[in-house]
């Protein structure tokens, strides 16, 4: 508690595009509450920001993705430099005006995409080549051409482009080189970026599973000073040990005063987790694409809505949830969504997995919400048994990975 | 429309049907045109003027507009068609099991005082409270049915194939539902063919029938408190001499001997076993209908006969049709295309008499036009709509989003074009109130100023369902494959995704698939980005997805 108040006369540091306003600190976790203040408004940190890939929150509008209190998402760079393209995005007036957004946009730098999507990117010191995948010509994605591409997208937070490898890959030498590289290219980045005054670049920390290369790679960073700070490479196959286990070294290194956004993390545990490790940003595709899937997330697990049991359900997606689908109808606003209506239409109609993608926006939104709450409360170690317990009712079954890295941070999911 | 939602309550004792029409202004006799102004009101429902149109639903939505979307911004859609073939598959495994439907709640959902007992139709569908529903018992159009009808039985056509519907059935379904509107099972042969008369004169006769049979089952089951439906008995698609017994018999046994008296006779046009409509699968038989059975004309008339462009729209507003369900808005919208028409369309840019024609306008553009400059117009998609979509969007985006075959391109055209189906209905109601003359005028106009038919759609369609196409033999895929063969480990994936069924609670995503080239396969291939079910691996890639624990098995659900 005297750690939560000593917190509350505020700590803030500014740059150039944004406020960095620490409010909490968890007295026993890592775990932060803050605002980040960002060239379209502040965001409350904890956050989840939902995936726009091609400039839309996979069918919903941008009013439906407001109304889940959504104020920063992502685009992708990579998508929107292929279409609509940077002629058209100079020409429209960045990314913001094509989708009729107002609130805060977070780009990724392409380079993910680059070796995710494509067959045949080989990457060189100079960029990223790669075959078009219109007419399969040779094209080159350089440090320049991405912050470039970025700075017409105009997005509130531009990623610098990395040299990403699987993580685990065995390869010690190729993981120093790309790790080396992502600073190189980051010194390129931060040369080639425009509009410093309105755009926050963040560096992407590399180095495998490979703590010490993590940490060097930190020290390396950190000394280039950018607004915020991104651990890269992450959630491409690796155990839930070694990912906790890098967070968790990261964070050790890393200054207060600065955001800090884990790459591609999505599954609510997960954030729960890296919250207390100390992270604050996460985005990841998991709860929009399974919403197309016929899942509902809930406090109590995801329900696949396809299934038999759920075709005769006549109850919200979740009991008690904020979200537009799940409150009763009389209410502002609200629809009163049954699972029996989801199941009728899952797979069948657009409209069941638009509803999805709003409940699981929404939930994952909140879960941050609530997790914020419980920081600025100093009692979210209470928050995560909290949690881990509606998951998993029983009692036990906690994911040993989950056990370890929270017992790192002074939280026991198996004190009674 | 009057959109305020706001009616005066119904007294309790005409709370039998709740529905009532008023003709506001008769076509007028040898007048140029028998079109009429009208309103339909429903208790707890928005009011709707008429003429005007109710949305068609595919399996209880508005195709691709969630119901806080079709409350908020297409508000002037005061109402809905419903097919109740979109609500009774039979699973496989589940073939004894009652339609889930049909065991919808209502009891246990309070109803609040200021919106009405919602039917439980409206519960099941999620149907915003002011909206309107009609229940018929197949989708409009309707996939013909490779097996006829019988003597108590139609064929439908559901999402797990075609199936029988007995009246009864239908009927029972009715009560439990409780639409605000329902039409009677017809027998119909949903053919572009005229049926011969052998087989017309057997339609009218079975249709007869079913109505009577109809009738006989609601007033017995309406027998219970709860609110009756208001029944739009069909008119059939052949003509006046094959089945003016069946419309005489509505005439005689379903309607009072007067109810052009509307102040008076409220209470008993509105009693629950009486007719409260004509659903009419075919606008032509209007003249003789009122010209043989003038104590049809006050009810409010319904047309099913699907007209194919405004101008059909016109034309049978013209014979009297008072409500349209209109299937083009979905079907253009899928195309890609916004509609441009307004009615009256505007005055020609060039007055000078001198120059022979202004240019034709076309009905609708092709969104996905590569060639029309749209990728970097930042204006509506018509200008001085006020519909959500060009409120708040612009054609570069829309453009945008049908490229990227994002399913939010079709939601802002479904926006935009039932937004211009309204203002076009709201354009002819305000040129009837000024006169038959000018009316006649405006008609005129119209059918000067605008192309005979949509422009074709270039862009790629959201996926077509089997509930929606029945393919004949030898017949085209409909769909483009979503994934390609490409050689390589991705091939179990498919094949599994082919055998369907990631089954259980908590799924696994697919990680983006490093280095397999499905993943850059299907980045040429936009084709998937929007369909609702297909592996999105362009997504996939777009960070890094969560999963940790390993396998990164591409996933499809079905």
């Amino acid at each position: 508690m005297w750690a939560a108040r000593r917190m509350a006369s505020t700590m803030s540091a500014s740059s150039a595009a944004l406020t960095f306003e620490l409010v909490a600190k968890c007295s026993t976790t890592r775990a932060r509450a803050s605002i980040l203040t960002l060239p379209h408004g502040p965001v409350n940190l904890p956050i989840f920001m939902p995936v726009a890939t091609q400039a839309s929150l996979k069918g919903i509008t941008p009013e439906q993705l407001e109304n889940t209190r959504c104020r920063l998402c992502l685009n992708n760079t990579y998508h929107l430099g292929l279409k609509p393209g940077q002629e058209v995005m100079d020409a429209v007036g960045g990314a913001h005006k094509l989708q009729g957004w107002d609130h805060n946009i977070l780009t990724d730098s392409g380079g993910f995409q680059m070796v995710s999507l494509l067959k045949l990117a080989t990457i060189t010191e100079e960029g990223v080549r790669f075959l078009s995948p219109h007419d399969g010509t040779p094209m080159l994605l350089t440090p320049e051409h991405s912050i470039s591409l970025q700075n017409s997208i105009g997005s509130d937070i531009i990623m610098q482009l990395d040299d990403v490898l699987v993580t685990t890959s065995p390869d010690i030498v190729r993981m120093r080189e790309a790790m080396e590289r992502s600073v190189r290219w980051l010194d390129r980045c931060i040369a080639a970026h425009k509009h410093p005054d309105r755009q926050n670049l963040f560096c992407i920390i590399q180095g495998g599973l490979d703590l010490d290369m993590r940490r060097e790679c930190c020290r390396e960073m950190v000394a280039r000073d950018t607004p915020g700070i991104a651990i890269g490479g992450l959630s491409g196959g690796e155990a839930k040990d070694d990912f906790c286990r890098v967070v968790a070294a990261c964070t050790e290194q890393l200054p207060d005063l600065k955001p800090r956004y884990v790459m591609g993390i999505g599954y609510p545990e997960d954030l729960v987790v890296s919250v207390a490790l100390g992270a604050d940003m996460f985005d990841c595709v998991w709860p929009t694409r399974t919403a197309r899937f016929g899942n509902a997330i809930t406090r109590n697990g995801v329900l696949n809505l396809k299934r038999e049991m759920y075709a005769t359900d006549f109850g919200p997606l979740e009991d008690d949830c904020g979200c537009p689908c799940c409150r009763p109808v009389e209410q502002e606003g609200a629809m009163g969504i049954t699972r029996a209506f989801v199941h009728h239409n899952a797979a069948k109609e657009t409209v069941a997995a638009h509803l999805l993608t709003i409940h699981n926006v929404w939930y994952q939104l909140n879960l941050m919400r609530e997790a914020r709450d419980a920081i600025i409360a100093d009692r979210y170690p209470a928050f995560v048994r909290e949690f881990f317990s509606r998951l998993y009712p029983d009692g036990h079954g906690f994911p040993s990975w989950a056990i370890d890295a929270l017992r790192g941070v002074g939280i026991d999911l198996l004190e009674t | 429309m009057t959109g305020d939602g706001k009616q005066n309550p119904q007294p309790q004792a005409a709370a039998a049907t709740a529905m009532t029409f008023e003709v506001l202004k008769a076509a007028i006799r040898d007048a140029p045109t028998a079109a009429r102004l009208g309103r339909l009101a429903i208790a707890a429902r928005r009011t709707v003027d008429t003429p005007n149109y109710f949305a068609i639903t595919s399996r209880g939505v508005v195709p691709h507009v969630t119901p806080d979307n079709l409350a908020k911004h297409l508000s002037d859609v005061g109402g809905t068609y419903m097919a109740l073939e979109d609500f009774i598959e039979r699973p496989q495994q589940y073939l004894k099991r009652p339609a889930p439907i049909l065991q919808t709640p209502s009891s246990e959902f309070p109803c609040s005082p200021a919106l009405g007992p919602r039917p439980p139709l409206h519960i099941f569908t999620a149907m915003p409270p002011s909206v309107i529903t009609v229940l018929a018992a197949r989708r409009l159009p309707a996939v013909p049915a490779p097996m006829g009808n019988t003597n108590s039985s139609v064929s439908v056509f559901t999402s797990t194939g075609f199936q029988v519907l007995t009246t009864r059935e239908y009927a029972d379904a009715v009560s439990a539902l409780r639409p605000d509107i329902a039409v009677p099972m017809a027998d119909l042969t949903d053919k572009a063919l005229t049926p011969t008369s052998k087989r017309a004169t057997r339609m009218a006769e079975r249709t007869d029938d079913w109505v009577k049979e109809w009738f006989a089952q609601l007033d017995a089951s309406n027998s219970s408190d709860h609110p009756g439906v208001a029944t739009f008995a069909p008119v059939l698609p052949v003509g006046f001499p094959m089945q003016w017994e069946y419309l005489e018999r509505l005439s005689e046994d379903y309607v009072s001997a007067s109810t052009t008296n509307q102040e008076e006779e409220e209470g008993e046009t509105t009693r629950k076993d009486h007719l409260a409509g004509l659903a009419l699968y075919d606008a032509d038989v209007i003249p003789d209908l009122e010209d043989a059975y003038p104590n049809l004309t006050p009810l409010p008339r319904l047309s099913l006969a699907n007209p194919t462009t405004p101008h059909h729209v016109l034309r049978q507003i013209a014979l009297g049709v008072d409500v349209f369900a209109l299937p083009f808005i979905n079907m253009v919208s899928d195309a890609g295309v916004a509609l441009t028409f307004t009615f009256p369309p505007p005055p020609p840019p060039n007055s000078d008499p001198s120059v022979s024609r202004p240019p034709i306008l076309p009905l609708g553009i092709d969104m996905s036009s590569p060639t029309a400059g749209l990728a970097t117009d930042t204006g509506p998609l018509l200008a001085g709509c006020a519909c959500y979509a060009c409120a708040r969007h612009h054609r570069a985006y829309v453009h945008h989003l049908l490229a990227a075959r994002e399913m939010l391109g079709w939601t802002l055209l479904q926006a935009h074009n039932h937004g211009v189906a309204s203002a076009f209905f709201a354009g002819v109601r305000a040129a009837l109130r000024a006169g038959p003359a000018a009316y006649d005028a405006a008609c005129r106009a119209f059918a000067a100023a605008y192309e005979p038919e949509f422009p074709a759609g270039t862009g790629e369609r959201p996926r077509a369902r089997g509930y929606q196409y029945a393919g004949g033999a030898g017949e085209p895929k409909r769909n483009k494959p979503a994934w390609g063969k490409l050689g390589g480990p991705e091939d179990d994936d498919v094949a599994a995704v082919e055998q369907k069924k990631p089954r259980g609670g908590k799924t696994k995503n697919s990680n983006g698939a490093i280095g397999t080239g499905n993943a850059g396969a299907d980045i040429v291939d936009d084709s998937l980005a929007a369909a609702v079910e297909a592996v999105d691996l362009q997504e996939a890639g777009a960070s890094p997805a969560a999963e940790m624990d390993g396998t990164a098995s591409a996933q499809a659900s079905i």
